[in-house]
């Protein structure tokens, strides 16, 4: 085996084929190296030369001396220092000068450089509805020409209540606790908005002598005021019962809705 | 530094490496393994080696290389992998230590 041998072919191969310039091995091979190792003839030509050139540089002494001597007479590692730089820099810094990692064995991979691992797949695009359906499934568009978005849009949401749950929830409040009274205090219901009834006390008061509804009456004008309650206990009494009931001085009437009511307070 | 020159080098020194005994063919194989070589070499010379096998009868490193020479391992396989090789050899012969 003649490591210098391979060096200096490396060495030379990389100046012929411009991978390494003269001054990438005085970088390496310095004055002070040279003057260590060169024999007394050799530092005698490369003194002649200089002497006689009119510019003294690297590519005169590699010249002179020749990558046969350099590998001859300088230190093996130097000039692989040299080589291992030429490589990195060629590699693109991705080569080192001595593999770090234990020399392989004879039956072991010593080095896993395949081919990378393929890509990740990328991340697919939300399918599109499929375009046919089973033989059973009626498809969107005979039944009805809608899509399938219309199924997300109908579900129901918390943010979104229907509308026949507000008006109940709305209607009951009112007419058990009174805190629509006065009609500033419950923000626009929309049952009230729909049949434009002002307020809930007229209702209240509205009512004739024999147990009747008004005739100009404006609740009678939507359904679902027949579920009021108040409605529906005149309507069940039958008698006079519940006029006592109903039968309260205004004082206390204007005294509890002031005083009671945590609305007002 | 060009990509031809690169290759041109580490042809040469794979070349070089082989002549002086730094490393043997079995060497380059131990680091050009098999799926190395047959990720990267074109088809044809896959073909070609298997050929060469089987005229012979058994496949060897040597073998390998004569149909895979320096100069296309320099030019289809990466050159890091060569330098790997270069580099364990270089190790083994002691010049890495200054």
């Amino acid at each position: 085996m003649s490591a210098k041998g391979f060096v200096g072919a490396a060495l030379a191969s990389a100046l012929e084929l411009g991978v390494a310039s003269p001054d990438d091995i005085i970088k390496h091979a310095t004055p002070d190296l040279l003057a260590a190792h060169l024999p007394r003839s050799l530092w005698a030509r490369l003194l002649t030369a200089c002497l006689g050139a009119a510019r003294v540089d690297a590519t005169l002494i590699v010249d002179t001396v020749g990558v046969p001597n350099l590998c001859e007479h300088v230190p093996l590692g130097v000039l692989w220092a040299c080589l291992a730089e030429l490589s990195t820099r060629a590699l693109g810094g991705a080569a080192t000068a001595a593999p770090k990692h234990a020399m392989p064995g004879p039956g072991s991979k010593p080095l896993e450089i395949a081919t990378p691992p393929p890509a990740h797949e990328p991340a697919r695009a939300t399918p599109s509805p499929a375009p046919a359906l089973g033989p059973s499934i009626p498809g969107f568009a005979a039944s009805g020409g809608s899509s399938g978005d219309d199924l997300v849009d109908e579900r129901p949401t918390p943010s979104a209540p229907s509308r026949s749950r507000t008006p109940t929830s709305q209607r009951f409040r009112s007419s058990a606790t009174g805190t629509g009274r006065g009609g500033s205090a419950a923000p626009a219901a929309p049952i009230v908005a729909a049949s434009s009834a002002p307020q809930r006390r007229p209702q209240a008061t509205a009512i004739a002598a024999d147990g009747s509804p008004l005739p100009g009456q404006r609740r009678v004008q939507t359904e679902t005021q027949h579920f009021d309650a108040e409605t529906e206990v005149g309507a069940e009494a039958g008698g006079d019962d519940w006029k006592s009931t109903l039968a309260v001085d205004d004082e206390q009437l204007v005294d509890w809705t002031s005083a009671d009511d945590p609305a007002r307070r | 530094m060009s990509q031809d020159q690169r290759q041109a080098w580490f042809a040469r020194m794979v070349e070089s490496g082989l002549e002086q005994a730094m490393f043997a063919p079995g060497d380059i194989l131990a680091h050009a393994t098999p799926e190395v070589l047959a990720t990267h070499l074109p088809p044809e010379l896959l073909a070609k080696v298997l050929q060469a096998s089987l005229a012979a009868g058994s496949m060897t490193p040597e073998r390998v290389l004569e149909t895979v020479t320096p100069a296309i391992l320099a030019q289809h396989v990466p050159h890091e992998v060569l330098w790997a090789c270069i580099a364990a050899a270089a190790q083994r012969a002691g010049v890495t230590q200054s």
